[in-house]
């Protein structure tokens, strides 16, 4: 009684709070751009500093504090590696374990194997539009990638882990495209720098159109190797979780001895 | 004439999804088993969401006042045909893996799932 008494305590005096805060005025919302919003607004494609891309958000976040994102990347990056070495199985530990086999149950019915093999063609279809498009419209490398690992995914669970590994997918592979295309950030970072510019600049050093296309210079090469990047991290650590459980009991039984 | 007939059949396409989709909650919440439960939320899904979809592609294209209206009917055809594919699939992995797992009480007039693994 006494915890809903203090509970409706609050809720009163929230909504008396609010409502005496619209009566004052105190904090009026925003209804003009401030100066520093149409900066950003403007430069982003016209103007002296541009970034040459007409999706605002990109532009801020792979152009103007473009450090940063590196960073995030790279943060992101480690926190995967952290991941893989908690569940790795070394090559002797693999030696232990040849003779444990686990029964493949054949996966789910046909019909989820079908739209299985439809919807994983789409989702690769739709991750790249979202990536590749990420210096036009909203998206980017990110969202991009993280749409792109929902497809290993989806055959993870339709059919089963050594499917995908038998096709080529391996969790070493993965690591090593992730890898790969970090470092091709990197490349696309040190470029200008080697060229006379600053590290991370853009405008005009890259080229705005290739083709008579817009690839904004460097937004449509930081958002295509993170796209790659972030889906291939995110697939080694499904098909890392998705080791089963047995594996990692039998590695510790033998251990023990 | 042929707007107006696009037009008013788009909208008794989204009406009839709208009363799908109370029947469809309706029977989520007092159907008795988990089956029949299942069925009621893919009426939820396809009679919920497909058709009105289609009605939508069909008032987009029937309009005089929206702009871009071909690029919102061909968006929300295409979403209606994805969902029509996607959501029975899910519907049957789910209920495929709970008469696999054998944890629903229920009384089956038949079961042919199970006579066929036998």
């Amino acid at each position: 009684m006494k915890r809903i008494l203090t509970i409706l305590l609050i809720f009163v005096l929230i909504i008396v709070g609010a409502y005496i805060a619209t009566i004052l005025d105190i904090n009026p919302p925003q209804k003009k751009v401030r100066p520093l919003g149409r900066l950003y607004l403007f430069e982003s494609y016209y103007g002296k500093y541009s970034a040459k891309s007409p999706e605002v958000v990109t532009s801020i976040v792979w152009d103007y504090r473009g450090l940063d994102t590196i960073f995030e990347v790279t943060v992101f990056f480690l926190a995967i590696m952290g991941g893989l070495t908690i569940f790795r199985i070394e090559k002797r530990e693999k030696e232990k374990i040849k003779d444990l086999k686990i029964k493949y149950s054949g996966g789910l019915t046909i019909i989820v194997k079908i739209v299985t093999k439809l919807l994983t063609v789409m989702i690769v279809a739709v991750s790249a539009s979202i990536a590749l498009h990420g210096h036009l419209t909203p998206g980017g490398g990110f969202q991009g990638g993280t749409a792109l690992a929902i497809a290993p995914l989806l055959i993870l669970v339709a059919y089963s882990r050594e499917v995908l590994e038998k096709h080529g997918l391996t969790y070493i592979k993965a690591v090593l495209i992730r890898s790969v295309s970090l470092l091709c950030i990197l490349v696309i970072v040190f470029l200008p720098f080697i060229h006379g510019y600053y590290l991370l600049q853009n405008q005009p050093f890259y080229p705005v159109k290739v083709f008579g296309q817009l690839i904004s210079g460097s937004l449509f090469f930081y958002n295509f190797f993170d796209y790659i990047a972030i889906g291939m991290g995110f697939t080694a650590i499904f098909l890392y979780l998705s080791i089963p459980e047995k594996i990692y009991r039998r590695i510790i039984e033998v251990s023990k001895g | 004439m042929i707007d107006y007939i696009l037009f008013y059949s788009g909208l008794t396409l989204i009406f009839i999804g709208g009363i799908c989709d109370l029947l469809g909650s309706l029977g989520l919440l007092k159907f008795p088993n988990f089956y029949v439960r299942l069925h009621a939320a893919t009426v939820g899904a396809i009679g919920g969401a497909v058709i009105p979809l289609i009605g939508v592609s069909l008032v987009a294209l029937g309009s005089d006042f929206l702009p871009n209206k071909y690029i919102i009917a061909g968006a929300s055809f295409i979403t209606a045909i994805i969902i029509l594919i996607i959501a029975p699939t899910g519907s049957h992995a789910l209920a495929y893996a709970a008469h696999r797992a054998g944890i629903v009480e229920w009384k089956p007039k038949c079961d042919h799932l199970e006579r066929d693994k036998k």
